[in-house]
């Protein structure tokens, strides 16, 4: 079974990102407040001023997390993120919730965005 | 023009540019664009929203200057606001809950007859999972566009969060959600003005405009169909922009005259330590603002969350644990009538006797003083 798993996501993974790119999405910038790895599930407060919101995202399987720095940063994965962690995820409607399309680590709220290398 | 039209228009003009600013004024210098805006921004501060163009299902108020009103438009008022928060610091990473998903952290107290007939509910409940709940008064706006026109190196250069220098102060940046710097609100979360008033629209008034697009929830859940019969977004981003501008390019009140035992007053204020975190002035830096642009604003703030102590505790908010409170800024003292962040002291003195955490030596100081330098620095601060 873990061998076709991988293929799975081997597949998967390519057509997620086609399809990202094509369907209509958006992006939020802010802190983890939640991570659930089993459920694969990301959950980011933000908000404009004193209106803060919650965004509940899906993780797709095999979903690398950038981080700032591109190329020369590491690849981590939903299990490397942590409450407090400050991501840009772009997302897409989908029945039942949000999915992520990509997810980029920028830094920590507590100590503030990573430069811009 | 003959001689006498100049010595006419002078002495019209001369004593109008001379007076100080008044509660209400816009900053001088303002160009003939900018006053526009400022005149048209007032307009939508004072517009009043009914539910057919915006207001609602939840707010707190039908317009910015329901509550921004005395004496006049952008100043104080006299309701009192529910916040709610969990604070839960044995969690690593996100010590604080705002219970953004859950309708928070702002639990707004009036609701429209539509969403009163669907829920039968007068207010937004807060969850049980809120661990504390605050009372916020109504701060006046005066001279924000100059708090958001500082640096943050500015603000950055007081902070001390591991009080290095050992004098008992050890004031510390909040940061939005992003990671920028926070400076408005009572926590010091909101980054720049501009936010915080769009998210207010949304927040008080339960209007949607282009920043926030979407409604709240009702303590999380959405809200019932037909509860919000106008269209999204229900202000315009030119309202937004207006608003914005209005409270951007109001003047801070200028302080009074001071008499010789205010004068005194400021002496002692310094010198009891006062000024360690209400630090007199600030320097704005760059703006495409001419007005704003490299101005000192004397504030008597550094932005920088305290620990006020236990006693004056509520809610945590971004990094801000319940203790910590932002300086609040001492321009336009004079014109409050209720003092600190939930409004408990009816005079500056209470206030003082209220500061805990590392406002105390401050406070104990104030308080071994005599009597006559207690008096002179209470007239200072009413000068303000």
């Amino acid at each position: 079974m873990r061998p076709l798993a991988l293929l799975l996501c081997c597949v998967a993974a390519p057509l997620l990102s086609a399809v990202a790119q094509q369907a209509p999405h958006d992006s939020i910038r802010g802190a983890v407040r939640v991570v659930n790895v089993k459920a694969r599930t990301l959950e980011v407060t933000a908000g404009v001023g004193m209106a803060l919101r919650v965004v509940r995202l899906q993780v797709p399987a095999g979903m690398p997390v950038a981080t700032r720095g591109g190329g020369g940063g590491a690849t981590l994965t939903l299990r490397d993120l942590r409450p407090g962690d400050v991501v840009r995820v772009s997302y897409g409607a989908r029945p039942g919730g949000y999915l992520a399309y990509t997810i980029e680590r920028v830094g920590r709220m507590d100590v503030g965005p990573e430069p811009t290398p | 023009m003959t001689r006498a039209t100049w010595c006419l228009v002078l002495a019209v003009a001369l004593p109008a540019a001379c007076r100080r600013p008044q509660p209400g004024d816009r900053l001088r210098g303002l160009s003939a664009a900018e006053r526009a805006m400022f005149d048209s921004g007032r307009v939508v501060f004072d517009s009043t929203f009914t539910p057919e163009v915006g207001l609602g299902p939840l707010f707190n108020a039908s317009g910015c200057a329901e509550c921004h009103e005395d004496p006049v438009s952008g100043g104080t008022g006299d309701e009192v606001e529910r916040h709610a928060t969990a604070f839960h610091p044995e969690l690593p990473g996100r010590a604080c809950d705002e219970l953004a998903a859950q309708g928070g952290p702002v639990f707004q107290d009036s609701v429209t007859p539509a969403l009163h007939a669907a829920l039968g509910i007068d207010n937004e409940a807060v969850p049980p999972e809120a661990t504390a709940i605050a009372a916020r008064t109504i701060p006046d706006v005066f001279g924000f566009g100059l708090l958001d026109a500082v640096p943050d190196s500015a603000i950055l250069a007081y902070a001390d969060p591991d009080d290095r220098n050992h004098d008992g102060i050890s004031g510390r940046p909040n940061r939005f959600f992003d990671g920028r710097l926070g400076r408005f609100g009572r926590k010091a979360l909101v980054p720049t003005l501009r936010e915080f008033n769009d998210g207010a629209f949304q927040a008080e008034q339960g209007v949607t405009n282009p920043s926030v697009p979407d409604e709240g929830t009702v303590t999380g859940r959405p809200l019932p169909a037909g509860t919000d019969p106008a269209a999204d977004p229900e202000l315009s981003a030119r309202g937004l922009e207006l608003a914005d501008a209005f409270v951007r390019l109001l003047a801070p009140p200028a302080p009074q005259r001071l008499s010789r035992e205010a004068r005194q007053g400021r002496e002692v204020f310094t010198s009891v330590g006062c000024t360690d975190c209400h630090v007199p002035a600030l320097r704005t830096g760059d703006s495409p603002i001419a007005a704003l642009r490299r101005k000192e604003v004397a504030a008597y703030t550094d932005l920088l969350l305290h620990d006020m102590g236990a006693v004056n505790g509520d809610i945590c908010l971004g990094l801000a644990t319940p203790g910590e409170f932002r300086t609040e800024p001492l321009m336009g003292l004079r014109l409050m009538t209720r003092f600190l962040h939930d409004g408990r002291a009816s005079t500056p003195e209470q206030a003082i006797e209220m500061h805990a955490g590392e406002g105390a030596q401050a406070r104990d100081l104030f308080r071994a003083l005599p009597p006559a330098d207690r008096a002179a620095l209470v007239a200072f601060l009413k000068t303000l």
